[in-house]
């Protein structure tokens, strides 16, 4: 199945215009800080589509060429589903990159916010209305 | 005479149904903004008393029981980010919500709380009545102090008492409003309001437990 871009764009714009909230399992300030925002580049290892939250991990190279597995949590799957994402959308192997915030306890743990694929296009991945910053991650030059 | 008393008790049902079809139909499902935090709806700080600031200076976030996927509480489960659904029928409300895919009850046939309430009832004990174009909801019994009332860590006693008032503005509009009783937490009560949207969605599974990953990094940010 190929990624709905045109569902996940309106999605996406639905979700941020009319401010739709996506989390309810805890507080974003108790595991991120919004202080660490990070953009990573890797290849997506793994999908978790699941309740409270999907996760899904990437590896990125770090600055010496060593790999490290990322993991990333999303919104919850029902919120995704209802702005356009299905199961298949995002698939072990694809490169993206992706705005998030660290967690707090220094694992190799985020938030996503926003996800960009190669082509440029990006979509709303993340907990819009949990407490942590507006919009999406700040990227790092 | 006998036969007016029989008359009398065969018109019962009648009545009853009539009583039904006068309340105003807030069936369907809704949801209202996610409520996080109590606070940004009222504008203003919560009324502790010195223990409830207390209580709250020392919230550890790891202990929100949401966190253990426990049960969320009454007034947090509409405060959620998701759909709930109302159904109506002759002495009974019930909401089912898909956030935790859990529900409440709430009786609408004049019944008073029992003396003896469940020790365990995290969702408490509701009762209501229509006054007008409102269902008017009353809560006790909310499962000691083990809930919070929103996930900025606000937490109640057992003496938290709820009264919710979900009047309906038109077929597609309700305004929920909560005012929230704990003396021994709150030196007076405080009110707050949320708009209910009725939602063009049907409600989905939600597994709290499924695939649950952040207690571990709650844990760690405590330290």
């Amino acid at each position: 199945m190929k990624f709905h871009f045109r569902a996940v764009l309106v999605g996406i714009a639905f979700a941020l215009t009319a401010g739709l909230p996506l989390t309810a399992h805890h507080s974003f300030a108790a595991e991120f800080d919004a202080n660490q925002p990070i953009t990573l580049k890797g290849v997506v290892t793994k999908v978790e589509w699941m309740n409270p939250h999907i996760y899904f991990y990437l590896d990125v190279k770090d600055e010496n060429g060593k790999v490290v597995n990322w993991a990333a949590e999303g919104a919850p799957p029902n919120a995704l589903y209802r702005n356009g994402w299905r199961k298949d959308s995002l698939k072990p192997g694809d490169v993206i990159t992706m705005n998030a915030y660290r967690a707090k306890d220094g694992s190799s743990t985020v938030n996503v916010r926003v996800v960009i694929l190669p082509d440029g296009k990006s979509f709303f991945a993340g907990t819009a209305d949990d407490g942590g910053p507006k919009g999406p991650a700040p990227v790092k030059p | 005479m006998r036969k007016l008393a029989l008359l009398c008790v065969a018109a019962l049902p009648l009545i009853a149904q009539s009583a039904a079809a006068a309340a105003p139909d807030i069936s369907g499902v809704w949801q209202g903004p996610y409520t996080p935090d109590l606070t940004k709806p009222l504008g203003h700080d919560l009324p502790y008393t010195p223990y409830g600031l207390e209580q709250f200076k020392n919230v550890v976030h790891a202990n929100d029981p949401t966190s253990y996927c426990l049960p969320v509480g009454p007034a947090r489960a509409i405060q959620a980010p998701m759909p709930f659904q109302i159904i109506q029928s002759a002495g009974t409300v019930v909401l089912l919500f898909e956030y935790q895919h859990t529900y409440r009850l709430i009786y609408t046939d004049g019944r008073a709380h029992p003396e003896d309430l469940d020790p365990f009832g995290w969702f408490g004990d509701s009762i209501g009545r229509w006054e007008g174009q409102t269902l008017v909801v009353d809560t006790v019994g909310i499962g000691g102090d083990r809930t919070w009332l929103d996930t900025a860590g606000h937490q109640h006693s057992d003496q938290l008492h709820i009264v919710e008032r979900f009047q309906r503005i038109d077929a597609d509009n309700m305004k929920w409003t909560v005012t929230f009783e704990d003396p021994k937490m709150y030196n007076e009560p405080f009110t707050v309001t949320l708009p209910l949207k009725r939602k063009d969605t049907v409600l989905m599974m939600y597994s709290c437990e499924e695939n649950e990953k952040d207690r571990k990094h709650l844990d760690a940010a405590k330290q």
